[in-house]
């Protein structure tokens, strides 16, 4: 490159200040919120006054414990049916160069550019005057399912387009059948990639709001009952439950940072 | 069994076993149900139920009064600004992050990726800390004896700047996506062959990374057209929008038919905004750079 002109520096100068700006914009409210939540005072919470209370009584809330369990279920739900069809399309449309196979990709890709409320409402609509089933955990992880498994397709996708396909073939030549070289050889190479989009659908699922609320019914579940709590007026436990939920998935993210730094074959990441 | 072996090593079939299970599950629970809504918005609702009456008055209502309509222009004006101020402010930053990002270009990103998946409910709780009128802003302002700014308070506005903090980081993943994968010495060989800058960048760059923004741009359009909980949390008394119509029709009112009407129109509204985008990425692509000469 040539020598940094002033003009550069100047355009290069602006372009750091909106980025730092963007994290700032970003991260303050979240970091306000986890601020407010040990708060005594969440009007004007200065000078400080730490207090537990927010915590403790989010705990002996009822409809917490049963929200998280329920959160976690349609989670773990959404993440184990999104990770094995995006890892399985994702290697089938790889590794076999079918002819309008491009079709396929658009399919896959397609929840994306469909409104999440668009996808509540058609399948309660669906599930209630077409099957006569009722709302519940079940339609919930099927319908989130729906969505986030484009997330999880793009995950594995990225990171598998530079996975070399001829370790695989050699254990085919040396007799392997599909499903033992997938679990010996295909398999030990790419999990961090699997594992990085179970954590993201599980996240997800975990948090969404539009498609679980028109599909669970009155079950509830942590973003309902931060919805109902928003609607009479925000009361501090909610902001209790935030930082929790918030930390929880800033610990998913590192995790997966770390998974793409150490990750056993560094596929086809964009790192240094 | 020669016959089956032969079978189970065809390429079409292996494809067909690995992607075939998800491709189904995609169809039969994201299409399907989206074109039974289509059905439905044909029929009418009585008491809370549908009725297969065939009729097209659900329509007649939706686009033809005035109380629809109107929120219907709401919803594509404010999907239309999101989408244009965090286009502006995306580009700037995706550019930095991957001409200059070095070894950190992945921390970077996954920084402004991050806050997308702490789910909406609780980003715009957090929003509100900041904007609402007990929020940080105003309880700041009042303590320093000041005047309010009233338009940040439960206004359209605050509306948009929720919806900026919910979608901005799409928009910059898909830029920056686009980027990562755009070979920056053209730009150079454009100056060496007496290109301005700014020239350089609308002759190059910009076309060169169309596609990657346009993509960048229905990611963000489509969920704040859709958005439900923004406009009713930080709206305030004029914040509402379709979609909060469209709730309205499958909560209290119960009127399904007519919701699933609405539903149809704002999935329209989105493919024809996809179209439109999808037609410029192919005219360049064929070497059309617009007004440029």
């Amino acid at each position: 490159m040539a020598a940094v002109n002033p003009g550069a520096r100047f355009v290069i100068g602006g372009q750091t200040a909106m980025l730092l700006a963007l994290y700032l914009f970003l991260y303050f409210p979240i970091f306000y919120t986890g601020y407010l939540s040990i708060m005594e005072n969440n009007v004007w919470p200065f000078p400080p006054v730490f207090t537990g209370e927010w915590y403790d009584r989010l705990m002996i809330m009822s409809d917490f414990h049963v929200g998280l369990l329920n959160s976690v279920l349609i989670g773990v739900g959404t993440a184990s049916l999104s990770t094995l069809f995006a890892t399985a399309a994702a290697i089938g449309i790889l590794r076999y160069p079918i002819r309008r196979r491009g079709v396929i990709v658009v399919l896959f890709l397609a929840p994306l550019f469909v409104a999440q409320i668009l996808i509540g409402i058609s399948t309660l609509m669906f599930n209630r005057n077409v099957l006569g089933i009722p709302g519940n955990i079940e339609s919930a992880i099927v319908a989130n399912t729906a969505y986030s498994v484009s997330f999880a397709f793009l995950v594995i996708l990225a990171q598998l387009v530079r996975y070399d396909w001829r370790f695989d073939e050699v254990a085919q030549v040396f007799g392997a059948r599909p499903f033992r070289t997938f679990r010996e050889v295909t398999f030990p190479n790419i999990w961090p990639a699997v594992l990085g989009a179970f954590i993201i659908s599980f996240i997800l699922g975990f948090n969404n709001f539009e498609i679980t609320f028109y599909n669970v019914a009155a079950i509830p579940t942590l973003p309902t009952i931060a919805w109902g709590t928003l609607r009479h007026g925000i009361e501090p436990e909610l902001y209790a439950l935030a930082t929790i939920v918030n930390a929880l998935v800033f610990l998913l993210l590192f995790i997966i940072y770390l998974l793409i730094r150490v990750g056993a074959l560094r596929l086809g990441v964009p790192d240094d | 069994m020669k016959g089956r072996r032969a079978l189970l090593l065809d390429p079409r079939v292996r494809f067909a076993t690995l992607v075939g299970p998800g491709a189904l599950f995609i169809v039969l629970f994201l299409l399907i149900p989206l074109l039974s809504i289509v059905v439905f918005s044909f029929w009418r609702t009585e008491s809370y139920e549908l009725i297969s009456d065939w009729n097209v008055n659900n329509y007649e209502a939706v686009l033809g009064e005035w109380i629809y309509l109107k929120f219907l222009l709401k919803s594509l004006a404010m999907a239309a600004a999101v989408s244009a101020i965090c286009l502006v402010y995306a580009w700037p930053c995706a550019y930095l992050i991957a001409k200059h990002g070095g070894r950190y270009k992945l921390v970077l990103v996954l920084l402004t990726a991050a806050p997308f998946l702490t789910g909406i409910l609780l980003r715009i709780t957090a929003m509100q800390q900041i904007l609402g009128p007990i929020g940080l802003v105003n309880m700041a302002l009042m303590e320093l004896g000041a005047q309010p700014i009233q338009v940040l308070m439960y206004t359209n506005i605050a509306s948009a700047v929720g919806l900026i903090y919910l979608w901005i980081p799409f928009m910059l993943l898909a830029i920056y996506l686009s980027l990562f994968n755009f070979n920056f010495e053209l730009l150079e060989v454009a100056k060496v062959n007496g290109a301005r800058p700014w020239r350089a960048f609308f002759e190059v760059t910009w076309p060169l990374n169309w596609m990657g923004t346009a993509i960048g741009i229905v990611l963000v359009f489509i969920p704040t057209f859709a958005a439900s909980v923004t406009p009713r949390f930080l709206g305030g008394p004029d914040g509402s929008m379709f979609v909060n119509r469209l709730e309205h029709q499958f909560g209290s009112a119960g009127t399904w038919a007519l919701g699933s009407a609405m539903g149809v129109v704002m999935c329209v509204a989105s493919l024809a905004v996809i179209f439109v985008l999808w037609r410029t990425v192919r005219l360049r692509r064929a070497g059309f750079t617009g007004a440029g000469a």
